[in-house]
């Protein structure tokens, strides 16, 4: 134990000898710096690619609350992660619906297709904000399983339409046929 | 030592690729559980697939289950609808339909429409 200490107050008497304070500060202030600048760099950006959301998908989270963000390909409606729940969850006096449109989008993150649930939120009056219409994917009336003009709050306890969330299912095997 | 090794590779090999290969579960969650939900627990609008052991073992309830309109009209092949439904039926009665559904007798199928498939239910019920 002794040994340790000596060779500690060694050490510190060495590095008190040979370095001021100020070029200790000056380095400090450097490695603050530097580290706070380091996710500017492109490298940080590029590394982005691996991190993994909140529902464990890898890739960047993007922009939920837009209608580019990849997971709304086939959405037609308002974005619920502008209506004060998200793009997993509903606004709050809203019930997510159990019967759903479901379709695959691809993340261009990994290149992969996931399948996508746009489960509607029912319950309170239409949100109004951030209306999307990309539909994707999207099949006519007749084809009412791939079809997003259906009321899809017609399983939920109230029919009124208020806002869609797109829930990631699960990683799809190919993307779906009516791509 | 090894043998036993090249044989678990193999083992390994042909499990993983049979899992790649296998679309049941993959075709029953983009075109089922929408609407029948991922558990089968169906909702007030839509039938619930856990309530198909009240069918089975009765006559023509093997070709009804083909033809009503959600498995007739589902955007899949002949073969990859047969693959589905031999799925299906075997996780949702606990018994896998004998014989196997064929691609052949699932193109028979999708050819004669259910016109009512609530009535159809109700007969085959009685």
């Amino acid at each position: 134990m002794s040994r340790i200490d000596r060779w500690f107050e060694g050490m510190t008497r060495q590095s008190a000898r040979r370095v001021s304070r100020r070029n200790w500060l000056a380095r400090f202030g450097g490695v603050l710096v530097g580290g706070a600048t380091l996710p500017l760099l492109p490298v940080a950006r590029a590394a982005e690619k691996h991190t993994v959301g909140e529902d464990g998908v890898k890739g960047r989270e993007g922009d939920p609350t837009r209608c580019e963000y990849w997971r709304h390909c086939a959405i037609d409606g308002f974005l619920c992660s502008c209506c004060g729940g998200s793009h997993t969850a509903c606004p709050p006096g809203t019930q997510m619906s159990p019967v759903t449109w479901i379709g695959t989008c691809r993340n261009p993150a990994d290149g992969k297709d996931y399948i996508i649930s746009y489960n509607d939120c029912c319950g309170k009056t239409f949100c109004g904000r951030c209306m999307c219409n990309r539909n994707e994917g999207e099949r006519p009336l007749y084809h009412w399983y791939r079809n997003n003009d259906i009321n899809w709050c017609g399983g939920a306890r109230a029919q009124t339409y208020s806002c869609s969330t797109a829930v990631v299912v699960k990683t799809a095997q190919e993307a779906q046929p009516e791509k | 030592m090894k043998l036993p090794v090249a044989v678990l590779a193999l083992l390994l090999l042909t499990t993983s690729s049979a899992g790649a290969d296998s679309y049941e579960e993959h075709d029953y969650i983009l075109n089922c559980s929408g609407c029948h939900r991922i558990d089968g627990s169906g909702s007030s609008v839509v039938p619930a697939l856990q309530k198909m052991p009240e069918l089975s073992g009765t006559t023509g309830t093997r070709a009804y289950w083909v033809q009503v309109p959600g498995a007739a009209q589902a955007p899949l092949s002949d073969a990859r609808l047969a693959a589905l439904m031999n799925w299906l039926v075997k996780r949702f009665t606990g018994q896998p339909p004998a014989p196997a559904y064929t691609a052949n007798e699932v193109a028979q199928l999708r050819k004669t429409p259910l016109r009512d498939p609530l009535a159809k239910r109700t007969s085959l019920l009685r």
